[in-house]
């Protein structure tokens, strides 16, 4: 079947043409062709003799059985592939190995696995150490972690303490131990907030600290804000007797024009009784151990024991004996928070015209450095990340990405 | 008669008859390509069996773009690509469908059917696929390229090259 270049049919066409897939003019010419030349002739005997020599490998026919089985199934309704021989396990197992396969498959895995790192891991990666001592803090629920969690409280106590510089409040301590209000009736924590215009703003920021002292109170936290080119503020949170608080929130009202103004009265009886009964409870189990130390004998062991217990329960007691104090000083004392600001008018600008150009050429630079630095941080944070899982995804990608063009091409 | 694609068409709508119709046009020629492709007789019934019900499976999502009979040789590839890579053993098939040509040989060595085994033995794996849907299936070009993913040009050239290699084995054979 070699064909001479001076044919104007190669052998290829004459395989299409008795294929029937040659373009209907140029079966035409190739038929009339075929008619004069013996080349052709013979590259035809070729192909036909082929096609004839195949047809030579025939099959057995086909067992009735199968159409017997697939007209049940579609009589009956169950078209599953389970029918057939190939069982359910089969089937899933086929299903999982076609998509091992499948570039797609991995391709997802891969943007699942970013999805997740990026989802659970980034904001446990930022989180503070404070936050982790108090996500550990919270989760030893254990008994043996007690006495450390009741440690940690006292701890964090004192620096709270310390931060803010609490003054001792002049009525609520009796003893030394807080006692709650009024142990009949529902125990209330009371918070207002009040945002406050004042038309003299000195005569209300001295007016604010002087009034709580008035009512039995005291401030907790003050700050004030003074900034040019911008009305003049102070934030405070003052602490007042539950009882004196409609009258020193009438007494505010009147340093200037209230803005808003809201209340909140939170119930915290379940929480006080609970606490109660969990510190009578461990009372009488220090109670208990106290009495086993002094009138038992035993190995040396069992003392140690007996003292570390009675030590952990002390330790439990102290940190309910401290919660239940500032529950009963949230009753005690409402909380108060004040947003005290200055009627302010705007004043003409004295700056010129050079000064804010400069002002402005300084401060673009200034964001330019910024930027480029929060550029470099963010390369050198996340480029390592970004490279390796742009390459563990661009080969499943490539992969798709061929496979999407083969039937474009055709 | 109706065409396989209003067949489908109908078995969509619910036409139980269709469907007969279709299986018995389809069932020698599906068990034909399962059995040519495997050795084991009963595995190809069970295939057939399968390709059928895969069609019964999925006969809704059919669109009559593509004709019937390259959807349904489309189910039929699949299926025979998972038992090959199931088994794992295509190399393995080829051995042994190598070894019992030989052996057969020996006695029947004019039966065309060994002649044809052996002399498909030695195409590649594409040209042979090309060539066995071409000769048993009676594929066209564009309808092998679509289920090979292949352009057409190439189907006709690996064809073109399949049946030479055959040609010249025929002519050792004779020679």
């Amino acid at each position: 079947m070699d064909r001479s270049l001076q044919h104007a049919f190669d052998a290829e066409q004459i395989m299409a043409y008795l294929d029937g897939e040659l373009e209907p003019q140029r079966a035409a010419a190739l038929a009339g062709h075929l008619v004069s030349c013996a080349e052709c002739q013979e590259a035809v005997r070729g192909f036909r003799a082929v096609s004839e020599r195949m047809m030579g490998f025939e099959v057995e026919p086909a067992a009735q059985q199968i159409g017997a089985t697939l007209l049940e199934a579609l009589d009956s309704g169950n078209v599953s592939r389970n029918t057939g021989q190939a069982g359910g396990y089969e089937k899933k197992a086929r299903v999982w190995q076609r998509l091992f396969f499948k570039p797609y498959a991995w391709a997802f895995a891969g943007i699942v696995v970013v999805l997740a790192i990026l989802v659970i891991g980034i904001p446990t990666m930022h989180r503070s150490n404070e936050g982790l001592r108090r996500t550990l803090a919270l989760t030893r629920l254990d008994p043996a972690f007690r006495v450390s969690q009741t440690l940690e409280q006292k701890y964090t106590d004192q620096v709270q303490q310390s931060d803010t510089a609490e003054p001792t409040p002049p009525s609520a301590v009796s003893g030394g131990r807080l006692q709650a209000p009024e142990t009949l009736g529902p125990m209330i924590a009371q918070t207002a907030s009040l945002s406050i215009v004042a038309t003299n703003y000195d005569e209300a920021s001295a007016a604010i600290e002087r009034l709580a002292a008035a009512h039995g109170g005291y401030a907790e936290k003050l700050t004030a804000k003074t900034q040019t080119g911008s009305a003049r503020g102070l934030s405070a949170a003052l602490r007042i007797p539950a009882k004196q608080l409609d009258g020193f929130l009438a007494d505010l009202r009147k340093l200037g024009h209230v803005e808003e103004e809201s209340r909140e009265n939170e119930e915290v009886s379940a929480q006080y009784v609970d606490l109660q009964a969990r510190l009578k409870s461990a009372r009488a189990t220090e109670q208990r151990l106290i009495e086993l130390l002094g009138t038992r004998t035993g190995k040396l062991s069992d003392v140690l024991d007996a003292e570390r217990e009675l030590a952990r329960i002390r330790g439990e007691i102290e940190s309910m004996q401290g919660q239940n104090a500032i529950l009963v000083h949230r009753v005690t004392y409402a909380t108060v928070q004040v947003e005290l600001s200055e009627e302010y008018r705007e004043r003409l600008s004295t700056t010129s015209k050079g000064t804010k150009i400069w002002n402005a050429l300084v401060e673009g630079l200034g964001n330019l450095e910024d930027g480029a630095v929060a550029a470099l941080i963010f390369l050198l944070a996340y480029g390592p990340s970004i490279l390796f899982w742009l390459a563990a995804l661009m080969l499943p990608a490539w992969l798709i990405w061929r496979r999407l063009r083969r039937p474009a091409q055709t | 008669m109706n065409t396989d694609e209003q067949l489908v068409l109908e078995f969509q709508q619910g036409s139980r008859s269709a469907f007969v119709e279709l299986f018995e046009r389809y069932r020698e020629p599906v068990y034909g390509f399962f059995r040519r492709r495997l050795e084991n007789p009963g595995r190809a019934e069970e295939l057939a069996q399968e390709c059928f019900l895969a069609l019964l499976q999925n006969v809704k999502r059919y669109e009559p773009r593509a004709s019937f009979r390259s959807y349904l040789y489309g189910i039929a590839i699949h299926l025979v690509s998972a038992e090959r890579r199931k088994a794992g053993r295509e190399i393995a098939e080829n051995e042994k469908l190598d070894e019992r040509a030989t052996e057969e040989n020996a006695g029947e060595s004019r039966d065309a059917g060994i002649w044809v085994r052996q002399a498909l033995k030695h195409l590649g794996k594409d040209e042979r696929e090309i060539l066995m849907l071409k000769e048993y299936e009676q594929l066209s070009y564009e309808e092998i390229a679509g289920l090979m993913r292949l352009p057409v040009n190439t189907v006709r050239s690996r064809l073109f090259r399949a049946r030479m290699a055959l040609k010249e084995q025929l002519i050792s054979v004779k020679g």
